[in-house]
């Protein structure tokens, strides 16, 4: 697959379709991709696809304006399925000219949690990891683990409907279908049940642990704003500490911000170096979307996202709460 | 040196919990930090690393500098009980004494107390640091590219080493030199006095004990991949300031702050107000320069207004700037932000870019 | 131990608005407490953090000059939260302040030589002072000339001051406005301009510039192009500030710190740091 995909990227690359390809390197670290950024074909030998790939790479199609489509250049991007949906999502938005992008696909099967595989590992720090089959193997000094991948995935893994993209211009492989998930959806189903003295209660155990870094932010393909309202000083908007009523309105409105936005890729979750559970909130919104607008995120880049459209058939209850 | 028999830890950390408040690392729903504990049981041990950095102890993410009212400005309560911090690790303790000189007076002149920082200093001056040797340093940790080591007793007032069945602990400093002879004291005349019973638990170390000491250090040493040699890289950063190098180098940076929120040295802070009615606190939270509103003008100019600018600025401050200032890096090679941030940056690596750059500006 | 964090009282004396549309305005404060006033002594060209409970705190130059010793001045522009709080004040209010920070015109320096003083908008607060500090020991210095430039008449600070000096034989003043406008009998066109147009002597002389970013930025080479070496330019830089005694890293520029190694710098000393200023 690797070496499909290499070879794909070259032929891009030489032949002038891209200038640019963004993708993952191997990381400094046993658990861990990096982003890359390949603009000749030499380079293209340096992409890997593997379940260590957490991040979005579509966040650098918009926040890194200057690598972007110069004056309508091409760009490849390498995705997984929840990637891929970022992209149709910026297509919907007009944030990129679908003509500008290469949407290149590659199989995912979820990539890793690596705050779960830590836990697992017991303390011993993981020096080298492998896949294969479904199993993840992990080594390390007096350190010698198999587990089965479920075991070790993001939650947003465990949940997902679509792992393949469903919009591409090159698939390595043969892209699978995407299939309901319901149930993986047991946290979001347990959070529904409870009281909203219990809901908020919960939520303030996940955010008391912020430390207000953005790094959920600013990976997340969904929060391209040129300025965050956290960001302005006048008016500023919200304290700065790290308390919980702050940080609890710095997530809530992140939250609503990105609600028929966010296509659940859990690169916010797995940035966070608090191990705060950042999706729950985000998949409940999703959810409400589903079930109220019938939309689901970056499906379809020709349908209009489901908070910039209006329809006079769609279920207005929650104005009556 | 000193042995403390780990079955009389508990006694230890009560005991000091009776004169200082005792800091140790403690992990709570995966992540750990340094909390205040009472009893050896709080305690992860098995930690290396904690994730979030010391620093707070002496500098918290968010601090109250005074409360006001319309009596006018209310200081907040100074220190009661002096801080004792038990398993620091080397590259920790070192960061906490780079931080004491910015805190304090090292660049100004020194009897100008002026800039002297009180909420720094009337914690940190009266604590008592344990270093703790890290026995088996992780793939993260770059302490020897910048004089630090696993076993480096730097800035420790007692330098501990884990030897198993026992802590072996050696005072380093004046004040952790008194610490232990008082512990050692108290061995000797204990037997009437229940209170500094846990000093009975002290004895002299054995030679065995040192020669179990040597092997630790070396054997951890061992463990830690030859360091590139960083002589000059303050002067190599200035030279290259305005190459291209910065494009490549930070292409993949978010800005996002977890590298500074979690760095053990990075020390920059805003100052707001928080209150209404008259009444209220002025408090200072962590920043990072990594924010684009870090340095952004009320009129909307930014002096760093690229991506690329706010990554240069935390490298350049760092390993550049620091080493005018003070002589040493900003840097202890902790390896927190090598860890956490979210799209694989490895300073090591921006490091060994540098390093190896051999465009316009590098000499 | 001294805590610099905590800002002493003032009350506000008295108001003045210094234009039409009233986005300048002049406070002169007096310490509340005597003693503080005491302890208090500072130089031209350093800041204090003007400070107001609640809303915070932001830094001023210090506008009186320390021969004025029975009050301390500060000109505030309108351009954000802490400075619109600050335009609120009512006469025999309280305030805090900080200070003073920051480093300052090196006037011993100075003396024995000609002094030009190039100013623009209302970066003039601490040229003032300096300005006032130099015409209170006159016979340390040569000539003293100073250019000020201002958008329009309205936008120029200290209009009855400056009205005084240009009747003094012992300063030489030209004043300038970016555009002619009915009525104006100083000179018209940008400062950098005008300065070549001047082409002040650069024979023993020193020369201070204060202003806008982008009036330094064309100032700077007319200066060159005159033969004023880097090390006889003097300017005074801002950058956001928050602690003020060089902690809290946000003015950090190159190895300095705007804060406690400026404001005040020469163009020797800017040139040896990496980043532009």
């Amino acid at each position: 697959m690797i070496e499909e995909l290499r070879e794909k990227v070259k032929k891009l690359l030489a032949g002038g379709d891209v200038e640019l390809v963004i993708g993952w390197e191997k990381g400094s670290q046993p658990l861990s991709s990096t982003p890359v950024f390949i603009d000749s074909p030499e380079e293209a030998d340096r992409l890997v696809f593997d379940s260590t790939c957490g991040n979005n790479p579509a966040v650098y199609s918009t926040k890194d304006a200057r690598r972007l489509v110069k004056a309508g250049k091409k760009v490849g991007v390498v995705v997984k399925g929840c990637d891929a949906r970022s992209l149709s999502l910026y297509v919907a938005e007009k944030q990129v000219k679908r003509d500008n992008i290469v949407i290149i696909g590659v199989p995912c099967r979820g990539v890793l949690d690596s705050d779960k595989v830590e836990e697992l590992a017991g303390g011993r720090e993981v020096l080298e990891y492998s896949e294969q089959d479904g199993k993840i193997t992990v080594r390390g000094k007096d350190l010698d683990l198999t587990f089965d991948a479920k075991d070790v995935l993001s939650a947003s893994c465990l949940a997902c409907i679509y792992p393949d993209a469903k919009e591409y211009d090159i698939f390595i492989g043969e892209a699978r279908d995407g299939k309901p998930n319901k149930e993986q959806n047991a946290a979001i189903d347990e959070f529904e049940k409870l009281s909203s003295e219990e809901r908020w209660k919960r939520m303030e155990e996940i955010y008391s642990k912020c430390i207000r870094c953005y790094a959920c932010r600013n990976v997340c393909p969904s929060c391209y704003c040129n300025e965050c309202f956290v960001d302005q000083n006048d008016p500023q908007w919200i304290g700065k500490t790290p308390e919980i009523t702050d940080t609890m309105i710095f997530h809530i409105i992140r939250n609503l911000h990105v609600a028929g936005r966010c296509v659940e890729c859990g690169a916010c979750e797995r940035a966070c170096p608090m191990g705060l559970d950042l999706l729950l909130l985000n998949r409940k919104a999703a959810r409400e979307v589903e079930e109220r607008f019938g939309y689901v995120t970056g499906i379809d880049s020709g349908e209009k996202p489901a908070m910039a459209d209006f329809r006079e058939d769609e279920k207005q209850n929650f104005i009556m709460g | 040196m000193v042995r403390l028999e780990k079955g009389k830890f508990d006694d230890f950390i009560r005991s000091l919990a009776e004169d200082y408040i005792v800091y140790a690392a403690v992990t709570t729903g995966g992540k750990s930090s340094f909390k205040v504990v009472a009893s050896a049981g709080e305690i992860d041990e098995g930690r290396l690393l904690t994730d979030r950095s010391p620093k707070e102890i002496f500098f918290p993410h968010s601090e109250v500098l005074f409360e006001y009212d319309e009596d006018g400005i209310r200081e907040t309560e100074k220190a009661g009980k002096p801080i004792a911090v038990w398993g620091l690790r080397g590259c920790d303790v070192k960061s906490l004494a780079m931080l004491d000189k910015v805190f304090g007076t090292a660049r100004q002149m020194p009897d100008n107390e002026m800039f002297e920082d009180p909420y720094w200093k009337r914690k940190y001056d009266n604590s008592l640091i344990f270093g703790l040797a890290c026995n088996e340093p992780r793939s993260s940790c770059f302490c020897n590219w910048l004089g630090g080591g696993p076993h480096s007793e730097d800035a420790s007032d007692i330098f501990v080493i884990d030897a198993g069945d026992v802590f072996l602990m050696q005072p380093v400093s004046d004040k952790g030199k008194a610490f232990i002879g008082k512990m050692t004291d108290a061995a000797g005349a204990s037997a009437q006095d229940e209170k500094r019973a846990a000093g009975a638990s002290v004895a002299k170390a054995s030679g065995a004990d040192e020669k179990k000491a040597a092997e630790l250090a070396s054997g951890a040493r061992a463990m830690m991949a030859e360091p590139p040699d960083l002589d000059g890289l303050d002067e190599r950063l200035k030279g290259i300031f305005h190459e291209d190098i910065w494009e490549e180098m930070s292409a993949k940076c978010v800005n996002c702050g977890a590298c500074a929120f979690v760095c053990s040295t990075c020390h920059c802070f805003d100052v707001q107000d928080e209150g209404k009615g008259g009444k209220g606190k002025r408090i200072r939270i962590w920043d990072s320069c990594m924010f684009p509103i870090f340095t952004r003008e009320a009129s909307g100019h930014n002096p760093r207004p690229l991506s690329r600018d706010r990554f240069k600025q935390r490298v350049m401050h760092k390993y550049s700037y620091f080493v005018d200032n003070y002589g040493e890096s900003l840097c202890t090679g902790c390896g927190r932000c090598v860890i956490v941030c979210p799209v694989g940056v490895d300073i090591r690596e921006v490091i060994k870019r540098v390093l190896s750059f051999e465009g316009k500006g590098a000499r | 131990m001294s805590n610099t964090y905590i800002p002493v009282n003032m009350r506000v004396e008295t108001i003045a608005v210094e234009d039409k549309e009233k986005a300048l305005r002049t406070f002169d404060l007096v310490f509340v407490d005597e003693a503080d006033g005491k302890r208090f002594t500072y130089m031209p060209g350093q800041f204090c953090e003007f400070s107001l409970l609640g809303k915070g705190e932001s830094p001023f130059g210090i506008a009186s000059s320390p021969t004025e010793t029975d009050f301390l001045r500060f000109t505030v522009n309108r351009t954000g939260s802490v400075t619109n709080e600050i335009h609120y004040l009512r006469e025999g209010d309280t305030v805090g302040i900080r200070g003073p920070l920051g480093n300052w015109y090196p006037v011993e320096k100075f003396k024995g030589g000609n002094v030009v003083i190039i100013g623009g908008g209302f970066a003039f607060t601490t040229l003032r002072s300096l300005i006032v500090y130099m015409l209170e020991h006159r016979q340390d210095y040569g000539d003293l000339t100073v250019i000020y430039g201002a958008r329009n008449p309205d936008l120029f600070l200290y209009k009855d001051e400056l009205a005084q000096w240009q009747k003094r034989d012992d300063l030489t003043l030209h004043l300038t406005i970016d555009k002619p406008v009915e009525g104006w009998t100083g000179m018209t066109g940008f400062v950098p301009a005008v300065v070549r147009e001047l082409a002040p002597s650069t024979e023993n002389a020193w020369v201070v510039v204060c202003g806008p970013p982008i009036m330094i930025k064309f100032t700077l080479p007319v200066l060159a192009e005159l033969r004023f070496p880097d090390a006889r330019v003097y300017t005074s830089l801002e950058r956001r500030m928050k602690c003020g005694i060089g902690k809290c890293g946000r003015c950090n520029i190159g190895s300095k710190y705007i804060c406690i190694d400026g404001p005040v710098f020469s163009m020797e000393e800017l040139g040896e740091i990496p980043e532009t200023p």
